[in-house]
């Protein structure tokens, strides 16, 4: 369920960057999409009842009862690198703004 | 004494994080590090390593052969070409580049999926910034989102492979694809090749390379056309060329999209006016005709076109980027005669655009002879045929640039030096050297080709068992 739900959420996002030609709107869009791979990357290494991926004593005995860990790590370097982007496209944004005093594409125009 | 491949990935990092503290002599660690790369290329150790102190399949690992030695090697020493044409922009984005040339090193190297996508991250968020130089903010924002879609495609197709293999290990995953069913791995590789395609700049996926190298200089034309583009190509080669090998009938739709990039890409490329259009369309078609050799699986004439593109591509994007510095225009009829007063320049551009083209005695004649042979070799007929359409459409678009850039009159008449558009020193004298040596490489490796393509190939050749070597000195053999 979850799955199908950030899928969703993937296609949400893209639906965003394509149908806006406003800058900030398409940010928000492509973190939208962000979001849904990352929930994705969890969902697709959860075992439901599964124990968190740490040794210790009371800890089950098979280890098919666990959490995918590596699932976690990926999406933990992903978000950085998500966050890394927004930053970057927001700078970009600032500097459309800056030059042609709107955050709108199509009013820029020009395009060659 | 080899050295860990990690370095070529640390040395830069760690500069470049060194370099935001001390940004006065920023400009000295990026000379530093990207000449102590291009040195230590030659002296890393070749096999698997592995990081962080895992065993193997669980460690990501860096993975030196003959394939990523070439593809580092072209990466790094272009880097410092390109820095040698335009030392003064490229040390304005020294911290950008010193973190660039360690993503592109990582991305070459790393033999983990995941790993590979971290590293093209860094490389494209590095690649955004460059574009910025540009002055057009609203270019490097369309590039950025269309690379943000991208890399969300390649994830979703990691991961969807990840739960279907299991693995992250680049050679655990090439041995486990053939054993999966092709309709549950068909949409991962798709996502994939979409993802990758964005930096490679094949087609569905390249819509941002006209606005972003459109309106490049002599820094950020040779840098994102040259040395981005050939990692992004090594790395398409080693997933889909030893990794990621699908059935017949589906690497036949990956080929055709790549042949569709190579002939639409050729046509654009007529149709422009502008040199670097011209270059940067010229670029896109010969990205599709490595991918098409790459997912057929030709490994030897793919690495061929690709450096032969990275050096000419190299010349004529500085040589481009310094015209429109100097003219004001990189309209070839507005730029007509303006190699008559840059003779060496201009020389060194006309042997790029021929090589690229394949005219004998140049190295790109011994690319595309390879090309070429190794289809007609296979028994495929259509592919050489659509090769050869795209090249006489390429010869028709440089020709035509190169004579308008060396004779001023019209046709027909004698040309007259006050016709020409104005005499102006387009490069300085070092920058000069870094296109005259590229030039004098292409014609030496195309007088020697045996020893470049053994050199390319390495000691024991790309080219696996039936691979075709077209070799100079058999095929006189043969005529005997």
């Amino acid at each position: 369920m979850i799955k199908f739900t950030s899928l969703l959420l993937i296609a949400i996002g893209l639906y965003g960057i394509l149908s806006t030609r406003n800058v900030i709107r398409i940010l928000v869009g492509i973190n939208i999409m962000e979001i849904g791979i990352n929930i994705f990357i969890v969902a697709m290494g959860y075992v439901s009842d599964g124990a968190a991926p740490i040794l210790s004593v009371d800890s089950p005995g098979s280890l098919l009862k666990y959490v995918d860990p590596v699932a976690q790590a990926l999406v933990l370097t992903s978000i950085v690198i998500g966050l890394g982007i927004t930053a970057l496209g927001l700078v970009f944004a600032r500097r459309i703004h800056s030059k042609y005093g709107t955050y709108d594409l199509d009013s820029i125009g020009g395009d060659s | 004494m080899m050295l860990n491949p990690v370095l070529l990935i640390a040395i830069p990092l760690g500069l470049a994080f060194i370099s935001v503290i001390f940004s006065k002599v920023k400009a000295w660690f990026l000379v530093v590090g990207t000449i102590a790369c291009s040195v230590l290329v030659f002296f890393v150790e070749s096999g698997e390593t592995a990081i962080g102190g895992f065993r193997l399949p669980f460690a990501i690992s860096l993975v030196v052969d003959d394939y990523t030695m070439i593809a580092v090697a072209t990466v790094n020493i272009l880097l410092l070409a390109v820095l040698a044409v335009s030392y003064k922009k490229a040390s304005a984005y020294s911290t950008v580049l010193l973190a660039g040339l360690a993503g592109l090193n990582g991305m070459v190297m790393t033999g983990d999926l995941f790993n590979l996508f971290v590293f093209m991250e860094i490389t494209a968020i590095s690649a955004y910034i460059i574009s910025s130089e540009g002055k057009k903010p609203e270019k490097s924002f369309n590039y950025l989102v269309i690379g943000s879609i991208g890399s969300v495609l390649y994830l979703l197709g990691l991961i969807l492979l990840y739960g279907i293999a299991g693995t992250l290990n680049m050679a655990e995953m090439s041995e486990m694809i053939p054993g999966l069913t092709a309709t549950a791995v068909i949409l991962p590789v798709f996502l994939i090749f979409l993802g990758i395609s964005v930096e490679a700049k094949l087609l569905p996926m390249s819509g941002w390379v006209r606005g972003v190298l459109g309106n490049s200089n002599s820094f950020t034309g040779p840098i994102l056309a040259t040395v981005y583009s050939s990692a992004a190509l090594f790395v398409f080669g080693r997933l889909f060329s030893q990794i990621l090998v699908m059935e017949k009938a589906i690497s036949t739709v990956i080929v055709i999209i790549a042949l569709i990039t190579f002939i639409s890409g050729q046509a654009a490329a007529f149709r422009s006016r502008s040199i670097r259009k011209v270059l940067l369309f010229s670029s896109i078609a010969q990205a599709g005709l490595a991918a098409a050799l790459f997912v057929t699986g030709f490994v030897f004439p793919a690495v061929l076109v690709i450096v032969n593109n990275a050096i000419g591509k190299f010349v004529m994007f500085a040589t481009a980027g310094r015209l429109d510095e100097e003219y004001g225009t990189d309209d070839y009829i507005g730029l007509r005669g303006a190699f008559c007063s840059n003779i060496v320049a201009g020389s060194a551009f006309t042997i790029s655009a021929l090589s690229i083209t394949g005219i004998p005695l140049l190295f790109g004649f011994y690319a595309k002879l390879n090309v070429l042979a190794a289809y007609l070799n296979q028994g495929t007929y259509f592919v050489p045929a659509v090769i050869l359409a795209g090249t006489v459409i390429e010869a028709a678009y440089f020709i035509r640039i190169i004579i308008r850039l060396w004779a001023p009159g019209r046709e027909g008449e004698q040309a007259d030096a006050s016709e020409s558009v104005g005499a102006r020193k387009i490069f300085s004298f070092t920058e000069g050297m870094a296109v005259v040596i590229a030039a004098l490489l292409i014609i030496l490796s195309g007088i020697l080709p045996d020893s470049a393509g053994k050199l390319i190939g390495g000691e024991k050749g790309l080219l696996g068992d039936e691979g075709p070597v077209i070799s100079m000195t058999s095929m006189k053999g043969d005529s005997e």
